[in-house]
């Protein structure tokens, strides 16, 4: 099985709701290409390190997309982002392989990051409140 | 190292991920990052950090990641 992190910046002006009908049209296209979203982060409006195009803020959202068969529609996902305007940045990342490294280096411990269980979570909580004035 | 050229006592460094058994290097934890992005922004060498070659590596691509989402700066200007 195959896990994959999906994760991109959205123009801050788009409002929620437009974000939220935005990116289904990308979970539709992972869910018909023979994966699932095991689970989904919104970080919300969060203050981007370096201005892009002018802007110095962004939406954060964070796909967690598993693939029994390790077909996905991850690229034609990438395709589509491309060429959306909206869409600041996005970084696709494959993580099995090092989770399982990880895991394996540690059977035990318990510091490994948690598999993406809970769903939707309001804010990444670890990064979220303290970042915001720089 | 072995060699007993310097006479003064120097601290031993210790690779931070060996220590607190940090195995996953998320490209997410900007914190855990943070550490290793001194002021001008650069990565931190292994010499200087004490990190150790195997986590030094996938530090160096989480923290390349974490630059192209904007999460961390690339230059501080």
């Amino acid at each position: 099985m195959r896990t994959y992190e999906l994760m991109f910046v959205v123009d801050p002006r788009v409002s929620d709701e437009d974000v939220v009908t935005m990116t289904q049209e990308y979970r539709n296209m992972i869910a018909s290409g023979g994966s699932t979203i095991t689970a989904e982060e919104n970080w919300g409006r969060r203050k981007l390190a370096y201005t892009i195009d002018k802007l110095n803020e962004g939406k954060y959202v964070l796909f967690y997309v598993s693939s029994e068969t390790g077909k996905t529609a991850l690229p034609e996902v990438e395709h589509r982002m491309r060429q959306n305007d909206k869409i600041l940045r996005y970084l696709t990342v494959r993580t099995d392989e090092d989770l399982k490294r990880a895991a394996r280096r540690q059977p035990a411990a318990g510091t490994t990051p948690p598999p993406p269980g809970e769903s939707t979570s309001p804010a990444a909580a670890e990064i979220g409140p303290d970042e915001e004035e720089v | 190292m072995g060699r007993a050229r310097k006479v003064f006592f120097r601290r031993r460094k210790v690779c931070k991920f060996c220590a607190d058994k940090i195995d996953y290097i998320d490209y997410k934890d900007v914190k855990l990052l943070q550490q290793f992005i001194p002021e001008r922004s650069k990565i931190l060498p292994r010499r200087i950090s004490g990190t150790c070659a195997n986590h030094q590596r996938p530090l160096q691509q989480a923290i390349k990641r974490a630059r192209h989402l904007a999460l961390i700066p690339f230059t501080t200007d």
